[in-house]
């Protein structure tokens, strides 16, 4: 979009309107760099009671809802959920891959955008970033909570032991653990490495601890050419080795499913399934947080601005299409294949006692997107969109719900069919793993600058605008 | 001390033509293998501990309605869907017994190979399962009392085949056809179940698993069952 | 040897000495046990090796044999054992969960006394006052002294039998529900009819190749349901140069029996009779029958219709039945338990004697021992003595007729009229609490005993019963609290038992033998009893001829639905305070920890009833709340609800589950004295609550709607 540099030379007002949109968009309004540092320093330092009484309740949920409630369960047992036989698997492994889902985008909005030179992707990246940090936190629960004997988790770790036993390789769970491990890790260090400038631009402007964390993160950052010119290698490396990370942690949670014998999971179409799936949930919780943040924090709305949400507003409406496309996909192959076990979980899908969960995820996922998101109208209204992107959310936990414990109850052997639903347990750390990861967002809001100055300034400097027959269309200066 | 090889490879014959479902096996396993009971709550939210059950369907419409009974427990698969899903092989399969083993103290609760297991045929210790005093006197000092946390499932009464061949190395001979009878077979009243070595073709199993009636329970799986089914059903002189 | 141990062997090791020492570390108290018993020798106390005891399964009146597994003085396991004549080595979840009753927390754990009948609330008593309550009421009017004993023919019913004829006291009483439901006594008469002798006749199923069962549920509960269910095994099973057996059963529901019956015809309950009539006119019409009945009046037609069946269908039966070489036909406790069940029972039995398979192969023998059941008339008799004040000391042992009998007949309301009401109960059953004294017997597995073993098996069997564990609490033996009193000359419960092992010494074709009490005693103990080594029961003769009943199905009172009551797993309902027989599922349903109703689904959709509802069910007699379950396999015109939950005691299993339905069961007797218990008729109202119930099947996937 920010590429396009040809354009109809005609003058008519929706083209009028697009230069409108990238106007706002690359904010052709530069400001100072120093007030620009100012706006992110203060919407850092400056809380209000609210914020702190906001931390305090979220805190109290984490306490009580999460921790409390998992530790009552780890000395009770797992029988307190509300898993049973056959349905082993139950919401905790669905708020896995809900997690583990949303924390895409964050690394999909940055680093694809960054590698396909996405400009309007700048003001965002950071707060992405973090969700993807923050989302995996969350998600790297589950796989504990969900344990039976969670004291002894380290045995999924291949570490030399006494018993020379080494996990099981063959085992997608081993897989998941090694991938789950592996996109923390390095969607951490992409988090950090565009972090370093804009730290020790905060570094000059503290005192106290905040002073102290910040020259010990920033390392040393000085701005020199040669630190800048090793800078932009590292995030360009990382930009484009994190991709072929993030696909496969997702490949790999499906293979979870897709691996596995059971009747409507073994299907082939699962990894590019989970794919698109998780990246739009996640790309709609980052618009969900991008409207929050830009209504809660101070200055914000001049980093975020409607027209970010439009632009992603368009992606989303993309992604929910190619989703719409995989879902019908592995539907249609799975109920080709014309084995009568599948055929049944199909059926009780959508006609079962649970399915109402199936139409709800149909809607929210399909209906609602496709029907709002041609609207420009509602693209640029924060409001609808926070609603929105919230509802695709809903429907993306909803089709986890759908694959997982919705299948697993009707497996080959009717007799044993049993239904699902969650209990106190699941509710209470579903609640409370939503609270760890606003809590995380919230606190570090205040640690960490959320817009990277240093970007935003660099996207200004590097745009302009060009006349080209008699419209004008922006342009970029290649600054690597 | 050199490894001992065990040839044997254990498999069992259920003759549902001669299975009249009367649980006798089912309750034998529980007392035999200190299966917990759960009470009625947890037993009608599916959280029943039992390894081995009579699955009943009912054929047909009134008055020519008739039931069918399927003992269904571990299968004791030659290529188990539950090992290789395991990450921390908890569930092995047994060079020895050539039948597939859960590892108690080695499973750490994911249980993946339940959702795994086409026969549904494995058990979740959701709690600690408390038998009250003095009801724990009888608990069979043979098989482990299992925590919470962790899945079990049908062994084959793999504590019975150890005592089997230690008895039978004790009077210096070879196993002998029903040295070894797990406390289904030997409780079923009608005789229905048939369990034994595989290796051997003389051996009572291996003849009635050769029988023109006999079928694996989802075959379509490839996944190599050891319980071979008789069909039922039949008329009179046939 | 190499240096590794390997993991197999290390555990290989472990398993000889240490996984015991380690896992009986579990059980606080086990290993302490300081009393030594009678049976304790040197060589059982080895750690890490199990004992074997043989000795008698006696949760029913079956007698089953059983090897307990003991290991380091605990009762572990009950398996059958192998060489004994009734079971051979099989056991039913009853026998199996045998330690459950022994090792139950809810036991008595010494003698007490109930300041208040009715109240749990017991104090403990001194064993030595307990005992002189039981000299006292020995001691005093013979007349006012009454015993009523379960259905078990063990040593301490021949002990009472001997000491009440010894003090002049009315014979015992030996009743039980299961009894009730076999319509024991009906059988009886019948066999007495038919073959000229009051014994049990014992049918030899494994050797017939076609079973034609009228409401016999012989797989789960009739007679020695192990023994019949081995024979069904043998009788099924097709070898070389034997047909697979065919089995028939005629009854309401598909009952376990009825559901491993290859056909089946839902009859209308009462009916049974009749079509063995029926049957008998069309066999008379065929070669091969000689009939010792006059069917001449029997119409054919007319009972089909009665039945509920259609006439070509008893006429495919009849000339299946033509063909076969060696058909058998059973009077089950269904067709007995009606106003005409005595003449029932004649007609199928004759059906028998005119194919002539007395003492063939797959054929009808004579049992030996003496089947002294009571009927329930007999036992009114007792209820009239008690209301009249004629009893002023009961003793009950074995039975739980509060919960047992149909209260209509008055039992616990007269036992207010008697004085002192002792109870030998192990567990706090309905009875114990209506009891002044509870002087707990040992369970069977701490005790001594024998059992004669009468229905199932091919030959006379004195099963020997033996302490397999230290009794765990101040209990006594019944027996030894009866002798007591000096009455009788016998030192104590052993000894009585060996002197009637005392006319076995020196007598060949036993399975074991001996010239001597002591080596005959030391091989009874080891070989779990005595018994003839081979099948040795007469032929009954043939001396019948009369004209066949053709009385129609009669239920009395008024009502929508027939009621079928059925005793499961739980036996005579002393088996609901075993948690694993509470959590075995039920055959049939699959139902756990509950009890239920069972309706044809077409009758619920016409009641508009569902799955777990519940619903009224009241006859003459009472009413009780049930718990629906569609049955997709009962008459619409029949609901069922199984016997043996809806103790209101007998301890934290039992109590408060599903319904007694013996509340249901107006006081009427066949002619044998027996409780017409099938000629209930019931109404069934909705109550408009739900409850739903453990089922092991799903909710679902059974009834194929996907």
């Amino acid at each position: 979009m920010a590429a396009e540099t040809q354009s109809i030379p005609t003058v008519h007002p929706a083209a009028h309107d697009e230069e409108e949109d990238h106007r706002d968009q690359l904010m052709f309004d530069p400001r100072p760099r120093e007030e620009m540092n100012h706006m992110v320093m203060d919407a850092m330092t400056h809380t209000t009671p609210r914020y702190w009484l906001a931390v305090g309740i979220l805190g109290a949920i984490v306490a009580v809802c999460l921790f409390g409630m998992w530790g009552y369960m780890i000395a009770t047992g797992m029988g307190l959920a509300g898993i049973r036989k056959p349905v082993y698997w139950g919401v905790f492994i669905v708020l896995l891959v809900f997690w583990i889902g949303i924390s895409h985008a964050g690394t999909f909005v940055s680093a694809i955008l960054r590698v396909f030179k996405a400009e309007f992707r700048r003001p965002f990246t950071r707060a992405a970033e973090l969700m993807t940090t923050f989302g995996l936190a969350a998600g790297a629960l589950y796989p504990l909570v969900h344990l039976g004997r969670v004291w002894v988790f380290y045995w999924m770790i291949p570490y030399p032991n006494a018993r020379w036993l080494w996990p099981n390789f063959r085992s997608p769970l081993v897989w998941d653990f090694l991938a789950i491990t592996t996109y923390l890790l390095s969607s951490t260090i992409y988090l950090f490495l565009p972090l370093i400038p804009d730290l020790a631009m905060a570094r000059d402007r503290t005192t106290g601890w905040r002073h102290f964390i910040y020259k010990t993160l920033s390392l040393g950052w000085r701005g020199t050419e040669a630190e800048w010119f090793r800078l932009r290698k590292a995030i360009s490396i990382f930009a484009v080795a994190i991709i072929p990370v993030m696909f496969s942690v997702h490949t790999i949670v499906s293979w979870d499913f897709a691996v596995a014998q059971t009747a409507a999971w073994n299907s082939t179409i699962f990894g590019p399934y989970f794919i698109i799936g998780a990246i739009l949930s996640g790309v709609s919780a980052v618009v969900t947080i991008l409207i929050i943040l830009r209504s809660t924090m101070k200055h914000m709305d001049y980093f975020i601005r409607p027209e970010h949400i439009d632009a992603l507003g368009k992606l989303l409406l993309v992604f929910s299409m190619a989703w719409g496309y995989f879902f019908f996909n592995d539907y249609m192959v799975s109920w080709y294949g014309g084995y009568e076990a599948v055929r049944q979980i199909l059926t009780l899908h959508a006609s079962g006692p649970s399915a109402w969960i199936w139409y709800c995820m149909l809607i929210f996922n399909i209906g609602i997107p496709w029907l709002t998101l041609w609207n420009k109208k509602i693209r640029r209204t924060p409001w609808a969109m926070f609603i929105i992107t919230l509802l695709i959310n809903v429907g993306m936990f909803f089709e986890r719900y759908t694959i997982i414990p919705m299948t697993l109850g009707h497996q080959r052997m009717p007799f044993d069919w049993g239904e699902y639903s969650p209990r106190l347990p699941e509710i209470s750390i579903g609640i409370g793993s939503l609270a760890l990861f606003m809590l995380l967002y919230l606190l570090a809001s205040r640690v960490i600058p959320l817009v990277p100055v240093w970007e935003v300034q660099e996207g200004q400097e590097a745009h302009s605008l060009r006349k080209v027959g008699k419209t004008t269309v922006p342009s970029v200066a290649e600054l690597e | 001390m050199a490894e001992e090889q065990y040839p044997e490879k254990w498999g069992m014959v259920i003759d549902q033509d001669i299975c009249t479902g009367c649980q006798a096996c089912v309750t034998a396993c529980s007392m035999e293998n200190n299966i917990p009971f759960t009470g009625e709550e947890e037993v009608a939210y599916g959280r029943g501990m039992h390894w081995l059950r009579i699955q009943r369907y009912w054929e047909g419409e009134y008055p020519e309605v008739s039931p069918t009974h399927t003992p269904m427990m571990c299968q004791q698969c030659g290529h188990a869907p539950c090992e290789p899903v395991c990450p921390v092989f908890a569930t092995v399969h047994s060079e020895s017994e050539s039948i597939n083993l859960q590892v108690y103290n080695r499973c750490i609760g994911t249980r993946y190979c339940a959702n795994n297991c086409p026969y549904i045929a494995r058990s979740f210790n959701w709690f600690d399962y408390e038998v009250p005093a003095p009801m724990n006197y009888y608990l069979n000092p043979s098989v482990t009392v299992r925590r919470r946390g962790v899945m079990e499932k049908c062994t084959f009464c793999v504590q019975r085949i150890y005592a089997g061949q230690e008895t039978a190395k004790k009077e210096g001979r070879a196993l002998r056809d029903g040295d070894v009878v797990p406390a289904c077979a030997q409780a079923c009243p009608v005789d229905a179940i048939i369990f034994g070595d595989l290796t051997d073709p003389n051996s009572r199993v291996s003849q009635a698993a050769r029988s023109e009636r006999g079928y694996t329970q989802l075959e379509e799986l490839g996944t190599a069952p050891r319980v071979t089914y008789l069909k039922g059903g039949g008329t009179y002189g046939g | 040897m190499s240096e590794i141990i390997s993991r197999r062997n290390f555990l290989k090791l472990a398993g000889l000495g240490a996984t015991a020492a380690v896992l009986t570390g579990c059980g606080p108290a086990a290993r302490y046990v300081t009393r030594n018993p009678y049976y304790d020798m040197p060589e059982y106390t080895q750690t890490g090796l199990s004992t074997y005891f043989a000795t008698t399964c006696r949760e029913c009146p079956a007698g089953c044999g059983l090897i307990m597994r003991t290991f380091e003085g605990r009762a572990i396991k009950a398996e059958g054992n192998p060489a004994h004549p009734v079971n051979g080595g099989k056991l039913c979840s009853r026998g199996l969960t045998g330690v459950q009753g022994l090792y139950n927390p809810d036991r008595f754990k010494s003698a007490v006394q109930r300041p208040q009948r009715g109240d749990p609330a017991v104090e403990p008593v001194e064993w030595d006052a307990a005992l002189q309550v039981v000299k006292d009421a020995l001691n005093g009017p013979a007349g006012e002294v009454a015993f009523l004993l379960g259905l078990n023919q063990d040593h301490l019913a021949d002990l009472v039998t001997q000491l009440a004829e010894t003090i002049g006291a009315p014979a015992p009483l030996r009743y039980g529900a299961l009894g009730m439901f076999e319509g024991r006594a009906t059988l009886v008469k019948a066999a007495e009819q038919v073959f000229g002798q009051a014994v049990f006749p014992y049918f030899d199923i494994a050797g017939a190749d076609l079973v034609v069962s009228f409401g016999a549920n012989f797989l789960e509960a009739w007679l020695s349901p192990v023994a019949y269910s081995r024979a069904y095994g043998r009788f099924r099973r097709a070898e070389p140069l034997k047909k697979r057996g065919y089995l028939v059963s005629f009854e309401a529901r598909r009952s376990l029996t009825s559901g491993s019956a290859d056909e089946w015809y839902p009859v209308v309950p009462g009916s049974e009779g009749l079509l063995a009539a029926a049957l008998g006119k069309l066999l008379s019409e065929s070669s091969g029958f000689s009939a010792v009945m006059d069917y001449a009046a029997v119409d054919v037609q007319a009972a089909c219709a009665a039945a509920g069946i259609e006439p070509e269908k008893l006429e495919a039966l009849a000339q299946l039945i033509a063909r076969a070489e060696r058909p058998l036909f059973l009077p089950g406790g269904n067709a007995l338990g009606h106003a005409d069940g005595l003449a029932a029972a004649v007609n199928i039995l004759a059906l028998n004697a005119g194919r002539g398979n007395f003492g063939v192969p797959g054929g009808v023998y004579l049992t030996t021992s003496p089947a002294g059941t009571a009927t329930l008339t007999d036992l009114r008799g007792l209820v009239d003595r008690m209301r009249t004040g004629q009893v002023s000391t009961l003793f009950i042992h074995g039975c739980n007729p509060v919960f047992e009998l149909p209260p209509t007949l008055g039992f616990t309301q007269a036992l207010a009229n008697v004085k002192t009401v002792v109870s030998f109960a192990s567990f706090p059953d309905e009875t114990a609490l209506q009891a002044d004294y509870v002087l707990p017997d040992h369970t069977p597995l701490e005790g001594w005993g024998y059992q004669y073993t009468l229905a199932g098996v091919d030959r006379p069997v004195l099963s020997g019963a033996q302490p397999v564990v230290v009794p765990l609490y101040e209990t006594r033996a019944t027996a030894d609290m009866l002798l007591s009193a000096g009455k009788l000359p016998y030192k104590d419960e052993v000894e009585f038992i060996q002197s009637v092992l005392e006319d076995k010494v020196g007598q060949p074709d036993a399975n074991i033998s001996g010239t001597d009490l002591p080596s005959l005693w030391a091989k009874y103990l080891q070989a779990g009893g005595w018994w003839l080594a081979a099948p040795s029961l007469s032929a009954p003769e043939k001396n019948f001829a009369d004209g066949a009943s053709t009385a129609q199905p009669q239920a009395a009172g008024s009502g929508q639905f027939h009621l079928m009551t059925y005793p499961t797993l739980f036996g005579d309902g002393s088996g609901a305070n075993r948690p694993w027989l509470q959590e075995t599922p039920d055959p049939a349903t699959t139902v756990m920890w509950n009890s239920w109703v069972e309706i044809n689904p077409k009758t619920a959709e016409e009641l508009g009833l569902h799955d777990d509802d519940i619903v009224k069910v009241r006859s003459e007699a009472g009413e009780v709340e049930a718990v629906v379950y569609l049955y997709p396999a009962i008459r619409p015109d029949t609901v069922a609800i199984p016997f043996g939950q809806g103790h209101t005691a007998l301890g934290r299993w039992a109590e408060r589950r599903g319904c007694n339905p013996a509340e249901l069961l107006k006081v009427t007797m066949n002619e044998a004295g027996d409780l017409a218990f099938g000629d209930t008729l019931v109404t069934i109202t909705p109550t408009g609550k739900r409850r739903p119930i453990a089922r092991a099947e799903s909710r679902v996937g059974v009834y194929g709607d996907h």
